[in-house]
C-alpha cells in the first residue's frame, strides 16, 4: 500500500506527539524507531501538523526534476490560487506561471469539476430515498477513513472520479502530447490518489507535489503579471472546492430541485458525520460533503499560505453561481461520454480481526481484556503505542511485552530489588561455619 | 466453543454528550473478532438506540453485549418510568421525548422500530414504575 507520508528517522526524537494524534492509530515508535502501519494510514497528515521536529514530511515527486523537462503541464488543484497575496485575481496567476515556460491547465479544469457537480446532481437526482445521503469522493483522505473504518457507507460514496483526474482524462484525449502532467497537491492524500488509484485502474495523471513548493518558488521570483489578461469567459465556480462547502454549492447550481447538503471540514467533524450516517441519525440529507482538513483543501498539509487568508482570497474571486444553457450542455455531453464514471467499486480496507478463527479470537480477546486491566490506562504513550488499549492489543497480536510499558517495568524492578535485600539479608551458610571453626 | 465474552456498561440517564460511547466500543469488539461489517453496523444501530432510551427515557442503566461465536445478545435495562403501551412505544413515529431531548436531535420515534428491525430475536418487557428491559439478538451467520 502506497502511501505519501515521509519520515525523517534521524529528527525523530521519540515525543509521542504523532502517535497520539493520528485518527487511526497508525503510528508506531518501537525500539527507538518510528513506523507507519501501511494498512491504517489514510494520508490526513495529522502527523505533520503535531511534529515540531520535521520528522515527518510529505513524500511527493521530486520538483527540481519535473521542472526540467522540455514541456511541463501543470494541474492546479483549486488551492494553488488562493495561495499569493500579490495575484489575485486567476488570469494574472496564470500569466505568471506561463512567464516561467509552464503550461497550466485551466480549460479543462472549469470543465472537469462543471462535470464532476452535473455528474454528482444527476447521481443524487437518480437515487432511491433511502440510498441518500451520498457522499463526496473529493476528498481522498476521507475516502480512505470510510474504506477503513466505515466500509458499509461505500455505496453511498458518489461514483464519480476526482475531477482532478477527470480534467486530465480531457486533455490526454484533446491532445496527442503524452507529455507528463504534474498535480500540485495541496497535501498527502491526492498524492496517493494518484499513486494508487481507488475506483480506477490508473491515474492519468504521472507526477505530484506538493503545491507549496511550486508556490514558494514563483512568490520569491516576484515576477509581474502580463499587463494585459485574457479576456476569456470564467465562471470561476471551481475554485471554490478548495473551501468547504464550494463542492456542495456547485452541485447545488446542476440541481433541479432544492437539495439539504452538509458541508463539514476538520477530522472531528468527519468522523462525527460518518458515525451518525451509519446510526442512521441522518435522514433526510441529499449529500455530504466531508473535508479532513479544517476550512478545507486550504488547509491541507501541503500549503503555504494560512488557511484563513486562503480561505478569504477564494472568497473574494468574482464567481458565477448561474449555470447558463450552455454550461449545462457542455456537462451533458461530457456525461454523455461515460469517462467520468468509476471503473472499479472503491473497496473495503477493513481492520484486520485478531485470528481468522472467531474462537480464536475471542480467546485473544479475553487475553487481551486481562493484560488491559493491569495496565495503568493513562494512555501516555511511553510504550510507543497510542493508549493502553492499543497496547494491549499488540501484545496478543504477539508485537510487544508487558515491560514495554515503563510503569509495568518499574513494578517489575521494584520487585526484583525487594528480593535482592530479603536475598542479601539471608546469611550464608558457609561462612557462618567457617567462623565457627576458628 | 469459547468463553463467551461479556461486555458491560452504566449508562447515565440525560447524560447526551456521552451517548454513543458504548456502542462505538460494541462495534469495535465485533470488528476485532472478525463479525463482518453489515452485522457490525446492524449490532451498533440496536445498541446505539438502546443506549439513547436509557438515557433519554430509562433515567440511565445497564447496557449489556453477550458475544458467543455465533450471535451476540444485547440487553438494555433500567429501573425507570417503565412503558405503559408497548404496542404503541413501538410504532414508527411514535415518542414521548421532552422538548429538550428533541432540541438535541433525539426523539424522532424511530428507535424502538429500528432496533426491531436490525435484529434476529426482539423482546422488551416493562412495568409502569418498575422499568423496562429490552433485549435484543443478532446472528453472525444470518443475512
Ligand atoms: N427505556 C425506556 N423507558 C421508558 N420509556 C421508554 C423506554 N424506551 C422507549 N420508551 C418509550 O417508547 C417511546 C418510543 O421509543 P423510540 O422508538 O426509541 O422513540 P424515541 O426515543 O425517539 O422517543 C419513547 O418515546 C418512550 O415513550
Ligand atoms: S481536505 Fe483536501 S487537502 Fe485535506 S486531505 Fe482532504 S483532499 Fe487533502
Ligand atoms: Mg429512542
Amino acid at each position: 500500500m502506497l502511501h505519501s507520508v515521509k519520515i525523517s528517522r534521524e529528527a525523530c526524537q521519540g515525543c509521542v506527539n504523532c502517535i497520539k494524534i493520528c485518527p487511526t492509530e497508525a503510528i508506531r515508535i518501537v525500539d527507538g524507531e518510528i513506523n507507519i502501519i501501511s494498512e491504517l494510514c489514510i494520508d490526513c497528515g495529522e502527523c505533520l501538523r503535531s511534529c515540531s521536529r520535521q520528522a515527518l514530511g510529505i513524500q511527493g515527486d521530486d520538483w527540481n526534476k519535473i521542472k526540467e523537462a522540455p514541456k511541463v503541464t501543470l494541474l492546479p488543484d483549486p488551492v494553488f490560487y488562493s495561495q499569493f497575496s500579490h495575484y489575485m485575481d486567476p488570469s494574472a496567476l496564470e500569466s505568471v506561471v506561463s512567464s516561467f515556460g509552464y503550461e497550466m491547465m485551466t480549460e479543462e479544469m472549469e470543465e472537469a469539476f462543471d462535470l464532476s457537480a452535473y455528474a454528482c446532481a444527476q447521481a443524487i437526482s437518480h437515487s432511491p430515498r433511502q440510498s441518500l445521503p451520498l457522499i463526496s469522493c473529493y476528498c481522498s483522505s476521507t475516502l480512505r477513513f470510510i474504506q477503513s473504518r466505515f466500509p458499509e457507507l461505500l455505496p453511498r460514496v458518489v461514483p464519480v472520479c476526482s475531477p482532478l483526474e477527470l480534467a486530465a482524462d480531457l486533455l490526454r484525449m484533446r491532445t496527442n502530447s503524452s507529455a507528463p502532467i504534474t498535480l500540485l497537491s495541496p497535501c498527502p492524500a491526492k498524492i496517493t490518489m494518484i499513486k494508487d488509484p481507488q475506483g480506477r485502474e490508473r491515474s492519468p495523471i504521472d507526477n505530484a507535489v506538493e503545491l507549496r513548493r511550486v508556490a514558494r518558488s514563483i512568490m520569491a521570483s516576484n515576477a509581474s503579471p502580463q499587463p494585459e489578461t485574457d479576456a476569456r469567459e470564467r465562471s470561476n465556480r471551481w475554485l471554490h472546492w478548495a473551501r468547504r462547502g464550494g463542492e456542495a454549492r456547485h452541485i447545488q447550481a446542476f440541481s433541479d430541485r432544492k437539495l439539504t447538503m452538509l458541508a463539514v471540514s476538520g477530522l472531528r467533524n468527519t468522523i462525527d458525520v460518518l458515525q451518525e450516517l451509519e446510526l442512521g441519525r441522518l435522514r433526510n440529507v441529499d449529500f455530504i460533503e466531508c473535508r479532513i482538513c479544517d476550512t478545507g483543501c486550504v488547509g491541507g498539509t501541503g500549503t503555504a499560505e494560512s488557511r484563513f487568508l486562503a480561505n478569504l482570497r477564494i472568497n473574494s474571486i468574482n464567481v458565477d453561481w448561474n449555470v447558463t444553457e450552455n454550461d449545462v450542455q457542455r456537462a451533458e455531453r461530457l456525461y454523455a461520454m461515460d469517462f467520468w464514471a468509476i471503473e472499479k467499486e472503491y473497496t473495503a480496507r477493513p481492520h484486520l480481526p485478531l485470528s481468522d478463527n472467531i474462537g480464536e479470537a475471542m480467546a485473544k480477546l479475553q487475553q487481551m481484556k486481562e493484560i488491559y486491566s493491569c495496565l495503568p490506562h493513562i494512555d501516555c504513550g511511553s510504550c510507543g503505542r497510542p493508549s493502553c488499549q492499543a497496547m494491549a492489543e499488540e501484545i496478543v497480536r504477539g508485537h510487544g511485552s508487558v515491560t514495554d510499558c515503563i510503569f509495568k517495568l518499574r513494578e517489575g524492578i521494584a520487585t526484583l530489588a525487594n528480593r535482592i535485600v530479603v536475598m542479601s539479608e539471608s546469611q550464608p551458610q558457609t561462612l557462618k561455619i567457617r567462623g565457627e571453626t576458628k | 466453543m469459547a468463553a463467551p465474552v461479556c461486555l458491560e456498561y452504566r449508562i447515565e440517564g440525560n447524560d447526551f454528550m456521552v451517548a454513543g460511547a458504548a456502542s462505538n466500543n460494541i462495534k469495535n469488539t465485533l470488528k476485532m473478532l472478525g463479525i463482518s461489517s453489515s452485522v457490525c453496523t446492524r449490532v451498533a444501530i440496536i445498541a446505539y438506540e438502546a443506549e439513547i432510551n436509557l438515557v433519554i427515557h430509562g433515567g440511565g442503566g445497564v447496557l449489556k453485549a453477550e458475544i458467543t461465536e455465533d450471535r451476540v445478545k444485547l440487553t438494555a435495562e433500567d429501573e425507570g418510568p417503565g412503558i405503559a403501551d408497548i404496542e404503541k412505544a413501538m410504532t414508527e413515529g411514535f415518542s414521548t421525548a421532552t422538548e429538550y431531548a428533541r432540541e438535541m436531535g433525539f426523539g424522532a420515534g424511530m428507535g424502538l422500530p429500528n432496533i426491531k428491525k436490525n435484529s434476529d430475536e426482539f423482546n422488551i418487557e416493562s412495568e409502569v414504575g418498575k422499568g423496562t428491559r429490552l433485549y435484543s439478538t443478532v446472528f453472525f451467520n444470518k443475512q
